[in-house]
């Protein structure tokens, strides 16, 4: 949103093309307009939202805002392929800018698959735009900042919390005094957070993970155990409990499919996003006219996004022989915005660091690609064949060739290869058109290239 | 791993040179070989095609060739000790006629494949579409079935090629890339970014990429790039039972076992890039609407691309090249689907100098200086 702003007060025509049916993204994600009612967000996060959303709004008539639409093809030649419904359209615009943001990282499991476990953010999503609780009695686990959060908006909803696992505790953070003064207002609205489940009377379980789901036809029960420093399970730790749903979140991935599949040059950093498409301070990728701005670009919490989106969004919109210095000049404000909450979110990033040996939870029949119903011990058998890559292995037991094209297990297939091989693999899956499936009526019908 | 000389390098993992080497191992225990590949496992055309076999021919070699193949992944399972088998799976092959013209041409062949029992037959249109009720009727005017036709898994294949050659102590090295090769005293050296391999005797099967080897060593042979690319939808209620060749849209369909459709296309295009190209569905989508209507609202769930080789005569080149020890074997977009045979015939001709094969004779690398060239009816470049 702050991108495509950013531009329209700079002259450009802009399309902005959105999966969702409103604006506003994951954590600024809005109700069904029939469904609008008590957010359960701290209000300052509120007042944000709704901010941004305006200011979105106000400049909405000026640009043609595509919602329910997806991008399923980017190309080197700037091409980008989308799919509105049943209709397919190929735009070919000056400058993009993937604002693609991150999705959540999957650890595997015994029982991860059963219906009932999901991932926290995806228990808030429906929270935020159906209004509906996901579950009655939940228990919630994972690291960071988020579990907190999902905990206390699920009881501010009217849910039952049986318990709260953090692998890290946040007061982790206190160690970086200066971060937190710089994030002091998101740091404040963390406290009110904590407060929540404070009064609630919410177990919490510092160092314990998930390590089991169990149930039948969905989740009854998970087990929580505590891991040691390095991600092992202590043995005697294990306590079971009884729930309907098991919200995780371990951090996040870039979606960053499309700025691979243009070719753009990929770097890896776990803490920050996994796989990311280089960029300068102005968001440009190596691909001459494709910029990607915010989360997608690397992880850095919705506030930097949005200071970022106007800094990509203003260098997208300006001719490249402007000059950086002229461009630095102008967006002052703007760039030391990203710089203060720079400094929290990386006091925040220390609470995300994985132990390796959590990926270890798997067994042998513990299914990691649930597109092809990919088990453990499948992709441990590539393994000791000498497949050592991520396209070897999906060749091998087809991991990432479903449905979601390895969005979900890709991570996982990594990491646990670096377990295995002592290295991390250095090429990421090539990523191939489509991002999402289309159907042939639809290709067979689409628009020509600039059409409108 | 030693570098010291080998008997018979291998230049090429895929299909051709995983069942050469195999072969080669099977028949002389204690040869030394060594198979190199620039790219890692499954990387490039025989990881990419479309999965098919056939012994739908018009032309005798390759009705030959597929019909050893076949009989080779029937029993794949057991004879290259893979008891998770390669997914093989026959429910034929309808090639299709959209014009009299091809129709003709079906017929044509089809006596051939009784001479050599290909247990075809002749279909109507209509057949047909009682076949696939999916087809469209538009222009369709018959077709041929081989109900022995069929498909398996590449990967699955290639997998069970590897596994069997590293057990018979073949030397099987990814990401191995030969610059260019060189002939002195009798013998060949090979030079890599690792350092340079000595062989008596050097195989290439790098199908469209031949021509860079043996230019290095003066040698020209008229082999191009054919790029292709692929389709594969979301799995789907099973609406194409068996492999479907349309000779005017130059496109082959399969519906796998998990229910995902894959389409081949082909299209005039040249270049060595394995990539999807952004026109691709563009060009893809109205032909596959025309050809089988009935997956219009099938979702396309991913495209990829590939390369095969193509020769003058749309034909494999096997043999010996006019440099002493230097051999090709080029397969010109069918190496998955006559690997099996073609193991045999090069492993015999490499280590024993065995030529009786008479597909040798037609598939010689010399038929383009003589211009014997051969011709294929039943193309359709799948």
């Amino acid at each position: 949103m702050a991108a495509a702003i950013e531009a329209v007060r700079r002259g450009c025509r802009v399309t902005v093309i959105d999966d969702a049916q409103r604006p506003g993204g994951q954590i600024y994600r809005q109700a069904h307009p029939a469904l609008e009612g008590q957010e359960h967000a701290e209000p300052a996060e509120v007042a944000r939202k709704h901010a941004l959303i305006e200011r979105f709004e106000h400049v909405v008539g000026k640009l043609d805002y595509r919602a329910g639409a997806s991008v399923y093809a980017a190309f080197p030649n700037g091409e980008l392929h989308i799919a509105e419904g049943e209709r397919a359209e190929v735009l070919r615009p000056d400058a993009t800018i993937l604002a693609t943001g991150v999705r959540e990282l999957a650890i595997p499991f015994p029982g991860w698959t059963l219906p009932g476990v999901m991932f926290a953010g995806g228990a808030q999503a429906i929270l935020k735009s159906h209004r509906v609780l996901p579950g009655t009695r939940a228990v919630i686990a994972g690291c960071g900042p988020l579990p907190l959060v999902v905990a206390a908006q699920l009881l501010r909803a009217g849910g039952q919390v049986a318990a709260l696992a953090i692998l890290r505790s946040l007061g982790g953070m206190l160690a970086q005094p200066l971060s937190l003064w710089r994030g002091r207002e998101i740091v404040r609205e963390g406290f009110r957070y904590a407060a929540t489940v404070r009064r609630a009377g919410v177990p919490r379980f510092t160092g314990y993970v998930p390590v089991r789901a169990r149930g039948k036809e969905q989740l009854e029960a998970v087990v929580l155990a505590r891991v040691d420093a390095e991600g092992r399970v202590v043995a005697g730790t294990e306590r079971e409990m009884a729930c309907d749903l098991l919200a995780i979140n371990y951090g996040f991935v870039a979606n960053c499919e499309l700025a691979a599949m243009a070719g753009a040059r990929m770097r890896r950093d776990p803490l920050v996003g996994g796989w990311l498409p280089a960029v300068d301070a102005f968001g440009r990728t190596s691909i001459p006219g494709l910029f990607a701005a915010g989360d997608g670009a690397e992880l850095r919490g919705a506030l930097i996004a949005e200071a970022d989106g106007t800094i990509v969004g203003a260098a997208a919109a300006t001719a490249a022989s402007r000059g950086d210095a002229a461009l630095t000049a102008e967006l002052a404000d703007a760039i030391a915005r990203r710089a203060r909450h720079l400094e929290f979110q990386k006091a925040v990033r220390m609470t995300l660091a994985l132990p390796a040996e959590l990926w270890r939870l798997v067994t042998d029949d513990t299914i990691v690609c649930r597109c092809e119903n990919v088990r453990f011990g499948e992709i441990k058998s590539a393994l000791a064949g000498g497949h050592h890559s991520l396209n070897a292995v999906k060749r091998n037991v087809r991991s990432g060739m479903g449905w979601c094209g390895g969005r979900t297990c890709l991570p996982a297939i990594a990491s646990l290869i670096e377990l295995s091989t002592g290295s991390a693999p250095t090429e990421m899956m090539t990523p191939r058109p489509l991002t999402r499936p289309v159907s042939f009526a639809a290709l067979a019908r689409r628009g020509k290239v600039g059409a409108k | 791993m030693s570098n010291a000389k080998f008997d018979v390098l291998i230049i090429g993992a895929g299909a051709y040179g995983l069942s050469c080497a195999w072969w080669m191992a099977k028949r002389r225990s204690g040869a030394r070989i060594l198979v190199v590949d620039e790219g890692e496992f499954a990387s490039g055309a025989s990881g990419r095609n479309g999965a098919g076999f056939r012994m739908q021919w018009g032309l005798d070699l390759n009705i030959r060739l597929c019909q050893e193949s076949i009989r080779f992944f029937e029993t794949a399972a057991e004879q290259l000790d893979y008891p998770r088998g390669i997914e093989l799976k026959q429910d034929g092959y309808l090639v299709l006629a959209h014009s009299q013209k091809a129709l003709s041409t079906l017929r044509s062949s089809l006596e051939i494949q009784h001479r050599y029992g290909v247990p075809s037959e002749l279909l109507d249109a209509d057949d047909c579409i009682r076949m696939v009720p999916a087809l469209g009727r538009n222009r369709l005017v018959g077709g041929t079935f081989c109900g022995k036709d069929g498909t398996i898994s590449p990967f699955l294949l290639l997998d069970s090629l590897l596994k069997a050659c590293r057990r018979e102590n073949v030397d099987v090295r990814y990401g191995t890339r030969v610059e260019k090769l060189a002939r002195a005293n009798g013998a060949f050296s090979a030079t890599t970014k690792g350092g340079t391999i000595e062989a008596d005797k050097i195989l290439l099967c790098t199908d469209w990429a031949v021509p860079e080897l043996l230019a290095s060593v003066g040698i020209n042979l008229p082999v191009k790039s054919l790029p292709k690319e692929a389709i594969v939808t979301v799995p789907s209620a099973p609406k194409v039972k068996p492999i479907l060749i349309s000779l005017e849209h130059h496109i082959s369909v399969n519906q796998v076992s998990r229910g995902s459709i894959i389409f081949v296309v082909s299209r005039a295009r040249e270049g060595t890039e394995i990539v999807s190209t952004p026109d691709f569905l563009g060009f893809a989508a109205p032909k596959i609407m025309d050809l089988l209507p009935g997956v219009a609202d099938v979702p396309v769930l991913r495209t990829w691309g590939g390369v095969s080789s193509l020769t003058p005569d749309m034909q494999p080149i096997l043999g010996e090249t006019e440099v002493e020890g230097l051999y090709v074997a080029v397969s010109s977009f069918r190496g998955l689907m006559t690997s099996p045979a073609v193991g045999r015939i090069m492993s015999a001709l490499i280590l024993e100098n065995d030529t009786n094969d008479p597909v040798l004779t037609q598939l010689t690398p010399r038929r383009f200086q003589t211009g014997d060239l051969i011709v294929e009816p039943l193309l359709n470049q799948e």
